[in-house]
């Protein structure tokens, strides 16, 4: 609990540059939060971001736990493989994707040229630059979610599947109402803990967005760490401010989330 | 002089408020005391005179140790030299050196973060240092330097270093840009001679890029790492500057005419690398000067090393293209501070004194490439022929205004603002009008 008071204590206080405190301001900073001209566009970020990620990285490790849970031959190489991305660290993840998505010394746009296309500078062009940081999202986010889902999976016993089949329901029928449904526990493990990993999120945007210069990339967490250090405002009270509001947003989603989710279960 | 950019934002968790605690003074320099926290008065009080009396005047003031909190100015070199000199500190001194070595991206962070913990460091190397001034947490070097060390400072890096007419940044190392070229790129596309107008650079620049290949004419890095420095040297080279007298002058004719060309060169021209502004220096500019895809590029001594290092790129080194007849270029300043803190005055000023020494701090600068802030160091370094072209350029290098509090600011709005003027459709003189609305508020 502690460093959580000492944020809500920051967000009070008015701060030098430098980091000197300077006395408290009541709930100003949060004042001026609101009036920060590139906050409703880092919203929209933050919003797409946290949705598409968790989104996508959630119906594709559906399917790779679906296969990791079939017998194959090679099975254990892949489980081990898909370690990979997870084991790597998130800077290094990211700083390897800076230069497979550098428009000179890219790997993606030998690709792209070699296919017939014109190079593309992914992480400078405005089109380009979330799908590319979002990508990588995914990437990391693919390792833990899966073998989550994968855990979910062996926990269903045999024996409801045959149930199923002598009732008439094989493939896609049984996956919908057998597995999904039996999945749920696991589902809501992995979208819950994506949901705040991701937001939460710093070194992928951070190292693929810091050769824009301004904020119309910026998700809320790389956004408080430019009001700190990194911008003309360059002040740790207002960085607080929004460091309090986040978690509160991160809160109030995973509720949400909860909420919708239980009323759904509830009989009709 | 950041070099690249990520960190985790672990300040939240530690961001504490804890103002510093105010210190009031005990008169003088009685037994080294210097101030006191309102608690040791207090205790004090309880003691007794005569606890005062018994403890004499012995070493029991200084400090077991002191903070020293020093960038990252490369691998090899910083940290071996300071673990060095702070051996043989404690050697002289018996005290102790909690010596932190801290790259140039999360520096920033972690000082703001000790300040706002009420634990700032002893000693501090920075490359700002007037908002410490002004908010009143430094030593001036009248307080903790010995007069030989302050009369060895070349008289331009101790103006630099100075808040209100006193000496508060102390100068640690210098450096200076200069014009890098791509010699046999520029011969294949003719050009003689490295340009010396920005007619015969826009001449050179169109000529390389004309080659094809992918080849560039200029390296035009405004991303946010470092676009301050490349904005000024283009600025003074047109007659502009940051300031007309004490105020600010960001958005003056010249100035806008100045940004004006810089997206001229991207748009018009097209000579440079595909969005300059969102090009950094270290892993964009410099990276394809080194790969040979090049023809110009403003570096410093450090990308002369790599040069040399890499033996790929048969390259020049001369003075900037200018507007206006003289060639000016960026001289860049780092300094260090002393913070104030009970009783630490004198051990601070025995380390200050013992970096000073001419050996010291020359055999420093000169591993890590950099220029000479002391007159004996100059004389030490002069007979270097690495060096020379930036010791050529030092007497025409001028210093960004590092000494005005509001610069710390500005030039953070400047990296974060002004490459967006040189993309397409950029407005050079909305974004020069709006840093110099900034910057005039931050002032006030």
């Amino acid at each position: 609990m502690y460093p959580a008071v000492e944020l809500v204590r920051a967000s009070l206080g008015r701060y030098s540059i430098t980091g000197l405190h300077q006395g408290t301001v009541g709930l100003r900073n949060y004042a001026r939060l609101l009036e920060q001209e590139a906050l409703p566009a880092v919203a929209g970020n933050t919003v797409a971001w946290v949705a598409v990620v968790v989104a996508v990285t959630i119906v594709l490790s559906l399917g790779l736990a679906q296969l990791l849970n079939e017998a194959f031959p090679g099975r254990r190489l892949v489980r081990w493989a898909l370690i990979v991305p997870w084991a790597a660290s998130l800077i290094m993840t990211s700083k390897l994707f800076v230069w497979i998505y550098d428009y000179y010394f890219g790997l993606l746009n030998r690709v792209v040229a070699a296919a017939g296309f014109a190079p593309m500078d992914w992480l400078g062009d405005d089109r380009t630059v979330m799908g590319a940081m979002i990508a990588v999202g995914v990437f990391v986010s693919l390792p833990f979610t899966t073998y989550v889902l994968l855990a979910g999976l062996q926990t269903i016993p045999g024996e409801v599947y045959e149930a199923a089949r002598v009732d008439g329901a094989a493939g896609w029928r049984s996956y919908r109402w057998v597995t999904l449904p039996l999945l749920q526990p696991a589902l809501l493990v992995a979208t819950v803990l994506n949901l705040i990993y991701v937001f939460n999120s710093f070194p992928i945007v951070w190292t693929l967005n810091d050769r824009n210069p301004g904020f119309a990339h910026d998700t809320m967490i790389t956004f408080m760490y430019k009001i700190a250090f990194k911008s003309a405002l360059r002040d740790v009270g207002l960085a607080a401010a929004l460091g309090v509001v986040n978690v509160l947003l991160i809160l109030l989603a995973v509720v949400a989330y909860l909420r919708v989710l239980r009323g759904r279960e509830e009989p009709v | 002089m950041p070099l690249s950019g990520e960190r985790q934002p672990r300040f939240i968790l530690r961001m504490a408020s804890g103002a510093m605690s105010k210190t009031y003074t005990l008169g003088g320099n009685f037994c080294s005391m210097g101030s006191m926290t309102r608690r040791g008065l207090l205790a004090l009080v309880m003691l007794g005179a005569a606890a005062l009396a018994q403890s004499g005047c012995g070493d029991r003031d200084q400090p077991r140790s002191i903070k020293v909190v020093i960038a990252e100015y490369s691998r090899d070199h910083t940290r071996p030299f300071w673990q060095g000199l702070a051996e043989q500190y404690t050697r002289q001194t018996g005290v102790k050196v909690d010596l932190q070595v801290i790259d140039w991206n999360s520096i920033d962070q972690q000082v703001s973060t000790m300040i706002q913990n009420s634990q700032p460091p002893d000693v501090l190397n920075l490359n700002a240092f007037s908002s410490y001034a002004k908010d009143g947490l430094l030593y001036s070097g009248d307080e903790v330097l010995s007069p030989k060390t302050r009369e060895d400072f070349l008289e331009a890096f101790a103006r630099g270093g100075a808040y209100q007419g006193k000496l508060y940044g102390f100068p640690i190392l210098a450096s200076a840009r200069a014009f890098f070229y791509n010699r046999d790129l520029l011969a294949r596309a003719g050009v003689a001679a490295p340009p010396r107008t920005w007619e015969e650079f826009v001449q050179a620049a169109k000529r390389v890029q004309a080659l094809g290949g992918g080849l560039i004419g200029y390296a035009l890095p405004l991303g946010p790492e470092e676009a301050q420095a490349e904005w000024s040297i283009w600025m003074w080279n047109n007659g502009g500057d940051w300031k007309a007298g004490e105020a600010w002058a960001i958005n003056s004719p010249k100035n806008v005419e100045t940004l004006q060309f810089l997206a001229a060169l991207a748009n018009t021209h097209k000579v440079t690398q595909v969005n300059p502004g969102k090009t950094n220096r270290t892993d964009g500019a410099f990276q394809l000067f080194k790969d040979g895809k090049v023809g110009m590029v403003i570096g410093f001594s450090p990308l002369a090393a790599q040069l040399d290092a890499e033996r790929k790129v048969n390259y020049g080194v001369t003075q900037m293209p200018t507007n206006v007849g003289t060639a000016v270029t960026l001289g860049v300043e780092d300094y260090l501070m002393a913070f104030k803190k009970t009783g630490n005055q004198e051990a601070v000023r025995q380390f200050l004194d013992l970096y000073y020494q001419p050996e010291q701090i020359t055999r420093w600068i000169t591993a890590e490439g950099f220029l000479p802030v002391t007159k004996s160091g100059r004389e030490r370094m002069s007979g270097n022929d690495k060096l020379k072209p930036y010791l050529d350029a030092l007497p025409s290098a001028r210093l960004a205004p590092t000494t005005d509090p509001t610069w710390d600011k500005v030039k953070l709005d400047v990296q974060q603002t002004i490459g967006l003027a040189v993309q397409p459709g950029g407005d050079p003189k909305q974004v020069l009008d709006r840093l110099q609305k900034n910057a005039a508020e931050s002032a006030r």
